[in-house]
């Protein structure tokens, strides 16, 4: 009777949350320690596994922010774990769930299974580190100044301009600076991203970096990098940053190791 | 240098679980939980938005009213809809616009459709500005100084990067109204399905 059990049992668990693919040939337990206090478990194919809970197939959604950000911070935990436990893994993103039962997904496991394992192998013994480079915004601002004297010279005629008949010209003046400012951090990022390069296998510049800590709130971010790197090339990286970091007004956050969520590809699965 | 993830806080988790990592696709389920402190992207915001919402002034243009508005005003004065458009709000406001050095306000009338954002002047009849509703990137409120008084204004970004800077009386609906009709347009009208 114990197949019907199972079968009951699956019936009722419609989904299946998905943190990370990882290499392992083995049915694991991972403990209580998924979304919610869920039980991790893996489930393989082959010499690959994908590490889940079982869930209901709806997205986890709330309007509370503490509850949501409880919930990433789990699943980020929960690949963490993983990494330490297996070694390379390719992760998900928040709330990918996947409709059925554990059958269905062992199934959609061996159709992706040639794609999953090459990008496993294609990551071994590389993780991810992100490099966001700072600098004083006063120190920023006369670098500008000094690169461009018919900036100076405006900045100057405004000063001593009344306010109302300056309005218009300062407008003028922030546009000017803004586009100094763009050209000057494209030429700063590609000069660290030549620094840089040498140590790691692949690296993509950050659009966007949506919140920084407030730690540096005074400074401007001149360019964040997500850094693809070999296991042995990350004590090198550390010292060509730290010699950035000598040079005159920057400051730099470099964190790391994460799982490689910048890097990991697959188009079709 | 050593790399360290001690100083790490929720945004750079945030950043790596949200907007990073594998999704799925095809007859898997993918979505995103709505995570209004991120406010960096509206379709990542949507549980958000969909509070915001909640008295939004798309109760005051029901689909009645919006009928009645497309055949009998919008026909005569000659806003340039398309077929299946359908007229959301109209306001009074004005968009920056800055050519070379000549930085002035065009004013108009606003109209949110179910399809896109104009701004339309009646004399001579143009459309000043336009942009789709799936171009639109994200919408951010400013304090802005116009003629030393301090007022709220849009800044609108869409289309990879451009920048929108417009003035309506009442800020704060023009950016719900925007925000509710481009829910709609990316996710379905789920809700009022049923009527």
């Amino acid at each position: 009777m114990n197949e019907t059990e199972t079968v009951k049992e699956t019936e009722l668990e419609e989904g299946r949350y998905v943190y990370c693919i990882v290499n392992s040939a083995d049915e694991l337990s991972l403990g209580n320690i998924g979304i919610e206090n869920a039980k991790v478990y893996t489930i393989p194919y082959k010499d690959i596994a994908v590490v889940v809970h079982a869930c209901q197939s709806q997205p986890y959604q709330s309007k509370d922010t503490n509850k949501v950000t409880e919930w990433i911070f789990s699943h980020n935990d929960v690949i963490d774990k993983a990494t330490k436990h297996f070694g390379t893994v390719l992760p998900f993103s928040f709330d990918a769930i996947i409709k059925g039962n554990d059958a269905a997904i062992k199934d959609w496991l061996s159709k992706g299974y040639e794609k999953l394992k090459q990008e496993l192998e294609r990551l071994r013994d590389k993780a991810e580190y992100t490099v966001q480079i700072f600098c004083d915004q006063d120190k920023l601002m006369r670098k500008i100044l000094d690169e461009d004297p018919a900036l100076k010279e405006l900045k100057e005629k405004i000063g001593k301009m009344p306010e109302r008949a300056a309005y218009l010209l300062h407008r003028k003046f922030e546009l000017k600076v803004k586009d100094a400012y763009n050209k000057l951090r494209a030429k700063l990022a590609e000069e660290f991203a030549l620094n840089i390069k040498e140590h790691v296998e692949e690296m993509k510049i950050e659009g966007k970096v949506s919140h920084l800590p407030e730690k540096y709130k005074d400074k401007k971010l001149v360019v964040a990098f997500s850094c693809l790197v070999r296991k042995d090339n990350v004590k090198s990286l550390g010292r060509v940053l730290g010699k950035i970091r000598t040079q005159e007004g920057y400051v730099i956050r470099f964190t790391g190791p994460w799982a490689p969520f910048s890097f990991v590809r697959l188009e079709e699965i | 240098m050593e790399p360290s993830r001690r100083e790490c806080d929720i945004n750079d988790v945030l950043d790596k679980l949200l907007n990073k990592g594998l999704v799925l696709n095809a007859d898997l389920i993918i979505s995103v939980a709505g995570i209004p402190l991120l406010g960096v992207n509206l379709k990542a915001a949507v549980a958000g938005i969909e509070t915001m919402l909640e008295y939004g002034m798309m109760e005051a243009w029901d689909k009645s009213t919006r009928e009645w508005y497309e055949k009998e005003i919008a026909g005569k004065v000659g806003i340039p809809l398309t077929d299946g458009e359908e007229v959301i709000l109209k306001t009074l406001g004005a968009i920056r616009s800055n050519h070379g050095i000549i930085n002035t306000w065009k004013p108009g009338i606003w109209y949110l459709t179910n399809h896109r954002l104009f701004l339309w002047r009646k004399e001579p009849a143009e459309t000043i500005f336009e942009v789709p509703l799936n171009k639109i990137e994200g919408i951010i409120v400013r304090k802005e100084t116009h003629f030393k008084e301090e007022r709220d204004e849009l800044y609108l970004q869409f289309d990879c990067d451009e920048v929108a800077r417009i003035h309506v009386s009442s800020v704060t609906e023009f950016k719900k109204a925007i925000e509710e009709a481009l829910t709609t347009f990316l996710f379905g009208k789920g809700k009022s399905k049923r009527g």
